[in-house]
């Protein structure tokens, strides 16, 4: 498959890119951002994908959230794909926020009329990465996931179906029937977060404790849900992927 | 030799003779050998000799003339080779002495025919004749013998012109070159003549013969080389004595006038003494005698005047005579009544003085007795020669005195403890020096020595102080604090009085003990020392106390492991609830029956929270160490500056920092507490191991679930000052402190 360089800017010694390509799965165009850290000149480097939140594109978390510094320093690539498929002319597609476009879910759907493009959890556990380990000097058997909100949600559930294949993992909810591998989960949830009631963040801690998954879950006093949080928190978050994929 | 010392007494032969000349022996065997004695240098050695003579004043010309014979001789000796040089040294100066006066001395055989040489020639033929004892026997009459070697010398041929005609006529008409050799005759001959004069002797062939005489001659030779060299050591030897001679003499010499003076002024005493006394005497005898004189005066004086007065009265009146006389006869009869004393007092003689010269006596007898010697001087103590038992003590004596024995005695030297008297010893030894042994250590003790001869002892040497060194120091090992780059150890003095100093020494123990480099650290004033070191290495630790006398002994060691940070709890914050188990590990809060009474308030333990601190070194760097607890346990672990208040909570202030777990309803609850303030943290999987990570560097403290290395949570903390670990227990329970432990890898990414 071929990938279009889209752009190109050089931030903490590596270049932030951003790539087009047709996706096969998804039936359309897709982009998707690349942080390429100074090592991935010289060396393979571990891979780190990130998923965003509801109506985010692959712009939103590397213009925001300032990452590019501890993905430096780590040495880690950073793919950052987007949240849903585009300009797949579906009736209904941008009726509502939170579901749709930039509301990928990052599920499979299985129903019409989405189910022939929505289809964002294989695209990100499968088409993506054997595209990403084609065409960029990454380690395969060192990937890792985490996410923003629905992102998040995103990289548990790919987590979850699929142990072994992810060497740490962010949050999810839907650890009860996991049987895998070791996980090591680190959520951070802003106190001040206007969704907090929706993501009842006590039942995942419940649930986790009670299969003993290992999670710290920090709320963080003052934070809403948005990009400054993110910010704040993403250098923890990256060194907590850095642990496992440097070790 | 002796004509030597007979002709010249006043030439101070007390030297060895100048030089002895090596002697060419093998003068006849060719003609090259003999061209090794040119006549032309002789010759030219001669002359000069003469115009030394010449220019010299007589009385040095005779010692002149004394070396130029040696060495004329010596000449000769070459020229013929084998008379003993004395003899023609003693030759040349039976000839030349009466010449001294003359002006010059005849030069040798320049001119030609000069009678005086060959008369010289002849006469040393004669001396050679007599020199039995070289063993010549192969050979004729002396003189011939002579003859024949000079007739030798120039049918060789020697151009010299010099000595063209220098033959002796008379040889020459006798005989002619003779070509064998008699031996019955000891002579050579013609072989014609052999036939009729000899022939019945044994004749051998003349060269045959020459070479059997020059054996001869050469053993002879040996002889005498040895013999020179046996007279030159024993001169010397002669000289050495003779100066020893001088030396010794001088000894005496002043000994035995030291102690005639002694005598002398004793001698001298006596006489003032007793001249005194006798002058005494005679003062007191005379006084006595003038007193009676006195006495006797006076006693006249009264008679006279008695007489008188009976005189006038015999002039007077018969009345007034009648009165005076009766007074008179009274007085009269008093008068005489009172004895007049006419003895005399004093005895004009003197008794018979005894002079008593024990002493001088003594003093006489002393004489030949060696005297006592003279003290010996005490070395000052030589440094590092103490141990903490022994002290090596030396002294030496400055004079030539016969000693026998030396005696050394000690006694501690006191700080003025009252009443106790300290004890002294004594050690006799031969030696100039005293090891002694069984002494305290790091203590001061004072020496004095005596020497002893037959005569007695010499008076005490100074007293010099000598130090032994400390005993050992011992480490306080279960108060060793370290961790990766450093070690702060401490120690007892193990010496009741201040030492000097201490020296840390340290070698890596798994170097093997023979090329293990040991480092030390010296000059520490106090019992403590923060030692640098190289990370996960194992360190053997000793420390040694210094002062005057030496190093003490090492101490005991001590082991380091530079793996990780190594703490002990600090007996003294703990709270009285809490007790530390042996090992200093297990902090334990043990069930109570009895409701437990509150502790008063104090400085240093806690009061309020059942916590106990850590000692943690004193180094800024980053230190590691895990916390093993029970699930179910109410704990609180992190860091506190030292003045943590004790009567506080550990984190409900600004000077501590910790992890708090409390179980209540079966659900674990996590704070991380600073100034009462925790961040709202859920944990899942309650942590069974728990690390701490204290770094100064990046001022942050971590905890981590060790188990499944995760990662708890980080405090920035500013850390100014020195901060100790703190463990506390808020219910019964224990945990346990694991120290030594390197940090994980998944640590180091905080």
């Amino acid at each position: 498959m071929a990938l279009k360089q889209v752009s190109s800017s050089k931030s903490f010694g590596g270049f932030q890119k951003v790539f087009e390509h047709d996706s096969v799965e998804l039936k359309c165009k897709m982009k998707f951002a690349v942080y390429l850290p100074p090592k991935a000149e010289s060396a393979k480097c571990p891979v780190l994908y990130f998923l965003s939140g509801l109506t985010c594109t692959e712009q939103n978390f590397i213009t925001k959230s300032g990452f590019q510094q501890a993905a430096s320093e780590h040495g880690l690539i950073v793919i950052a794909p987007d949240t849903s498929p585009r300009g797949c002319n579906i009736k209904g597609e941008d009726d509502s926020w939170d579901f749709g476009t930039g509301a990928g879910f990052y599920v499979d759907a299985t129903e019409d009329p989405w189910k022939t493009n929505y289809r964002m959890y294989f695209y990100v556990t499968e088409e993506l990465p054997q595209l990403v380990n084609a065409n960029f000097p990454v380690d395969p058997q060192r990937t890792s996931i985490f996410g923003h909100s629905m992102g998040g949600h995103g990289a548990l559930i790919c987590t979850l179906k699929n142990p072994g294949k992810y060497k740490a993992y962010d949050a999810t909810h839907l650890v009860k029937s996991y049987t895998g591998s070791q996980l090591d989960i680190l959520i951070d949830q802003g106190k001040a977060d206007e969704f907090y009631d929706q993501l009842l963040p006590e039942n995942f801690i419940a649930a986790y404790t009670e299969k003993k998954i290992p999670v710290v879950f920090r709320l963080q006093e003052g934070y809403d849900h948005g990009y400054y949080f993110i910010a704040t928190f993403i250098a923890d978050h990256i060194r907590h992927h850095a642990k496992y994929l440097n070790a | 030799m002796e004509e030597d010392a007979g002709e010249e007494p006043g030439l101070g032969r007390c030297t060895a003779p100048t030089d002895f000349h090596f002697y060419h022996m093998d003068l006849y065997d060719s003609d090259s050998r003999l061209q090794v004695l040119p006549e032309e240098s002789t010759g030219v050695r001669r002359e000069a000799v003469q115009a030394e003579r010449t220019y010299e004043p007589r009385g040095a010309r005779e010692g002149q003339a004394h070396r130029a014979l040696h060495e004329e001789a010596d000449e000769l000796v070459h020229l013929y080779g084998l008379e003993d040089d004395h003899e023609l040294g003693d030759e040349i100066m039976d000839e030349d002495t009466p010449r001294l006066g003359t002006a010059e001395y005849p030069p040798y055989g320049v001119k030609r025919g000069d009678p005086a040489w060959e008369q010289r020639d002849w006469r040393l033929g004669g001396e050679a004749a007599e020199a039995e004892d070289l063993g010549f026997g192969g050979w004729g009459s002396r003189g011939q013998c002579q003859d024949l070697r000079e007739a030798y010398r120039y049918t060789h041929g020697r151009a010299s012109e010099e000595y063209e005609c220098y033959v002796i006529p008379e040889e020459e008409d006798e005989e002619e070159a003779a070509d064998v050799f008699c031996v019955t005759c000891k002579i050579p001959v013609r072989a014609v003549e052999n036939l009729d004069a000899h022939k019945e002797h044994e004749v051998t062939p003349l060269n045959q013969a020459l070479e059997s005489a020059k054996d001869e001659i050469h053993k002879n030779m040996y002889k005498l080389e040895k013999q020179i060299i046996d007279m030159e050591n024993f001169a010397s030897h002669l000289e050495e004595v003779f100066i020893t001679v001088e030396e010794n003499f001088g000894r005496q010499e002043q000994n035995f006038e030291s102690h005639y003076n002694e005598i002398l002024e004793t001698l001298a005493q006596k006489y003032e003494e007793k001249i005194q006394a006798l002058g005494q005497k005679k003062k007191e005898k005379l006084e006595a005698l003038y007193e009676q004189l006195v006495s006797c005066g006076e006693n006249l004086d009264t008679c006279k005047e008695l007489m008188e007065t009976i005189e006038e009265m015999c002039h007077e009146e018969k009345v007034d005579f009648l009165k005076d006389a009766v007074a008179m006869a009274d007085r009269l009869g008093q008068f005489l009544k009172t004895k007049t004393d006419v003895e005399i007092s004093a005895q004009p003689d003197f008794e018979e003085q005894t002079l008593d010269f024990s002493d001088v006596e003594e003093l006489m007898g002393s004489i030949n007795s060696i005297p006592a010697p003279s003290a010996p001087v005490i070395n000052p103590q030589a440094p590092n020669s103490a141990t903490g038992s022994s002290v090596r003590v030396c002294w030496s004596l400055y004079s030539d005195d016969t000693v026998e024995s030396y005696q050394l005695s000690y006694r501690p030297v006191g700080d003025g403890s009252p009443g106790k008297d300290q004890a002294e010893f004594t050690v006799t030894v031969k030696e100039t020096y005293c090891s002694v042994k069984n002494l305290m250590p790091n203590t001061q003790y004072e020496f004095w020595v005596t020497a002893q001869n037959r005569a007695g002892s010499s008076p005490s040497s100074e007293r010099a102080v000598y130090m032994t060194a400390p005993s050992p120091p011992i480490i306080k090992s279960k108060e060793i604090r370290s961790c990766e780059e450093a070690a702060l150890i401490c120690w007892e003095s193990g010496s009741l009085n201040p030492v000097d100093s201490y020296t840390v020494e340290l070698t890596q123990a798994e170097a093997p003990q023979a090329w293990g480099v040991t480092e030390s650290i010296v000059g520490i004033p106090t019992c403590e020392a923060l030692v640098q070191l190289q990370p996960r290495q194992n360190y053997t630790i000793y420390v040694r106390a210094l002062n005057v006398g030496g190093p003490s002994a090492r101490s005991e060691p001590a082991t380091v492991h530079t793996t990780g940070s190594y703490f002990h709890l600090n007996k003294d914050t703990c709270h009285p609830w809490l007790t530390i188990s042996e090992d200093g590990f297990t902090v334990m809060r043990s069930e109570r029956k009895t409701p437990m009474r509150e502790p008063l308030a104090s400085n240093t333990r806690f009061t309020r929270c059942v916590a106990v601190l850590g000692n943690l070194i004193p180094v800024r760097g980053r230190h590691y160490w895990e916390v093993e607890v029970d699930e179910c346990l109410d704990y609180t672990i992190g860091v506190a500056f030292e003045e943590v208040p004790r009567h506080e909570d550990l984190g409900a202030n600004r000077l501590s920092w910790c992890l708090r777990h409390t179980f209540a309803s079966s659900r674990h609850k996590y704070e991380f507490l600073h100034n009462k303030t925790s961040p709202d943290t859920r944990i899942t999987v309650p942590p069974r191991r728990i690390g701490v990570l204290l770094d100064y560097a990046n001022s942050r403290l971590s905890f981590f679930n060790v188990d499944i290395s995760q990662h708890l949570h980080s405090f920035s903390c500013e850390l100014h000052r020195l901060v100790h670990p703190c463990f506390s227990l808020e219910k019964p329970g224990c945990l346990k402190i694991r120290n030594g432990i390197p940090m994980p890898k998944h640590v180091t990414f905080y």
